[in-house]
């Protein structure tokens, strides 16, 4: 038994650094860039993951709290001269606490109320990022953000600023499965499977939503902050309705109350509009048509995943696995599985 | 000794007054029952009772603690526990889950404890874990532990729903008609568990329209009808009790007889 578990360690970190360390194999700019946005996705999608997929409170304006994030990691860095990490420690608390304010009034309420405060935080934002171009430089966006940098150290280069980011996701994506797996994480599923069994069972259901709604958007700031160092420039395009709604579409792609579900979700429709860089000898019509109509196509998954496998890519393949594993205990017994 | 004292209790939902000065006392190690017809109060009662539901007049006094004007969570943490008539179990998860979230107010571990596995966190998930199949044995579905509680048949889902309460350590478990849907034999595989609780030391309130189920297991019997106590005793003098057998039992004598 500890021995199974000592394989899947090995496996796993084996996996983690195999990731991390793709730019000593992949030296193409643009590929890393990309994959740079799949990490920095994931990481958003793990955090909306935790609240939407397994305490079942939907946010319809994360994108504005990644734009929180980014907006404050750049202006205090570009414009205030702030050392890297304090700038991104900073963009983390204001994401985390823009979102404790608004999660306050509105975690009270039940039902479809959350994603109204949350649709309208998103939209007076995206007004915020536009108006305020003293700060955030309006519709041109904001440009001239340097590169993380610790200690003198300038993590400049494409492979070092992908593997940066990967090390931040994976680490995100241990520590939240390690939360899942435990009490809090029960909690939160609890809170999603019922409510007032929750509060029965000795839940704060409030508290409870309070912290998991400050989580993710915390994670939505890290994320920010991250993806504006990445680029060295932001607009408020980047942070529209458009991309919340590409977000919960991410986390039901892949599946709710599953963390790699949310990962398989992120990579799957990160990548999509990226396909002829991924794709050798993809036809430059068929991508540029993907990028065109890449809000309705993610509208079409969402509406396919909804009537085909409600339960996402993790569902489909948990189902598989059963199946195959029913097949080979009918293979072994003349009976076959009982149940 | 006293474990509950509610008194003058009262609730009203525009006209009508759903629980009406109702007063009672509960004592350590007994098996209490509630009965009435449909609407008499009974669930209001509970809801009153474990912070689901405010009241507007009365007092409730468990183990020294005033526990009218607490949330839910609070009360649990109090040491009182419930089920419900529509059973609130977690479809989403397993058995075993759904009786270890009722570990919640007795157990530490936090976010960041968990995230960071801090020390003492592999401990006290173990405990909790042996805890929970405690209480699945004791209600005779340990076997079941890794199925989704949405594949559970409706008699399992009950015991479960009792195993998660009991895993909140209540000293008193307020059930809601637990036998709601059962069949015979599940009805006595619960009478038997209910049993088994009591000599845990956990005392039962019982919503119950199983006269059989409740003529059996229960110790003293509180007869609601229109939000109003009208009797109160052991089950043979509630059974003969005039009042009861006009104002309750009396409208359906029949049917009375059968279950009985």
């Amino acid at each position: 038994m500890s021995g199974r578990v000592g394989t899947r360690v090995a496996v796993a970190v084996a996996v983690a650094l195999a990731v991390v360390s793709l730019p000593l194999v992949v030296d193409d700019r643009f590929i890393l860039k990309v994959l740079t946005l799949v990490g920095i996705n994931v990481i958003i999608v793990i955090g909306l993951s935790l609240l939407f997929g397994y305490a079942g409170q939907i946010s319809l304006g994360h994108a504005a709290f990644v734009g929180i994030g980014a907006y404050t990691s750049a202006i205090l860095t570009a414009r205030f001269g702030w050392p890297w990490l304090a700038a991104v420690a900073v963009a983390i608390l204001l994401a985390a606490a823009s979102g404790l304010v608004l999660a306050i009034p509105s975690l009270r309420l039940r039902g479809h109320y959350l994603a109204m405060a949350t649709l309208g935080f998103g939209q007076i934002m995206f007004v915020l990022f536009v108006e305020f171009r003293e700060y955030t430089g309006g519709p041109d966006g904001l440009s001239g953000i340097p590169d993380p940098s610790v200690g003198g150290f300038a993590i400049a280069s494409a492979g070092a600023d992908y593997t940066l980011v990967w090390i931040v996701a994976i680490a995100v994506f241990v520590l939240a499965g390690n939360m899942v797996r435990l009490r809090p994480g029960r909690a939160l599923k609890a809170l999603h499977g019922s409510e007032i069994g929750a509060e029965a069972s000795g839940v704060d259901t409030v508290r409870l939503k309070l912290k998991v709604f400050t989580l993710s958007t915390a994670l939505a700031g890290l994320a920010g902050a991250l993806y504006a160092h990445h680029l060295g420039f932001i607009s408020p395009s980047a942070f529209s309705l458009e991309f919340s709604i590409v977000l919960v579409a991410m986390v039901v792609v892949g599946g709710m109350g599953s963390l790699w579900g949310a990962v398989v979700g992120a990579v799957l429709l990160t990548l999509l509009p990226f396909l002829d860089a991924i794709v050798p000898g993809m036809p430059r019509e068929v991508s540029s048509a993907l990028q065109d109509w890449q809000a309705g196509i993610y509208g079409m998954t969402l509406i396919l995943m909804m009537i085909f496998a409600p339960g996402g890519l993790a569902s489909v393949a948990r189902k598989l696995t059963r199946r195959v594993r029913q097949r080979r205990g009918e293979g072994d017994t003349t009976e076959g599985d009982t149940t | 000794m006293t474990l509950l004292h509610v008194e003058g209790l009262t609730k009203r939902f525009g006209g009508l007054t759903a629980v009406d000065g109702v007063t009672f006392t509960v004592y350590e190690g007994v098996i209490q029952a509630v009965i009435g017809p449909n609407g008499a109060g009974k669930t209001t009662l509970f809801n009153l009772l474990t912070g689901f539901d405010r009241a507007d007049e009365g007092s409730a006094d468990f183990e020294g603690a005033s526990i009218l004007e607490m949330r839910p969570h609070r009360v649990v943490k109090q040491g009182l526990a419930r089920t419900f008539q529509n059973t609130q179990l977690f479809d989403n998860m397993t058995a075993l889950d759904n009786v270890l979230v009722g570990r919640y107010s007795r157990t530490k571990t936090g976010m960041v404890a968990a995230a960071l596995r801090l020390p003492g966190v592999g401990k006290e998930e173990r405990l909790a874990t042996e805890y929970a199949h405690r209480l699945l044995r004791l209600v005779d579905i340990d076997d079941i532990a890794d199925a989704s509680a949405a594949d559970l048949p409706h008699g399992t889902r009950r015991l479960l729903e009792i195993a998660r309460a009991l895993a909140t350590e209540p000293r008193l478990l307020l059930l809601d008609e637990p036998a709601a849907g059962l069949n015979t034999a599940e009805t006595g595989v619960l009478a038997e568990a209910l049993y088994r609780i009591r000599d845990t030391g956990v005392s039962l309130v019982v919503v119950e329209h199983d006269m059989g189920l409740v003529m059996e297991v229960s110790d003293e019997i509180i007869v609601l009808n229109q939000g109003r106590k009208i009797a109160e005793g052991p089950p043979l003098l509630i059974q003969k009790d005039p009042r009861v057998i006009e104002a309750y039992l009396g409208e359906t004598e029949s049917e009375m007889m059968d279950d009985a």
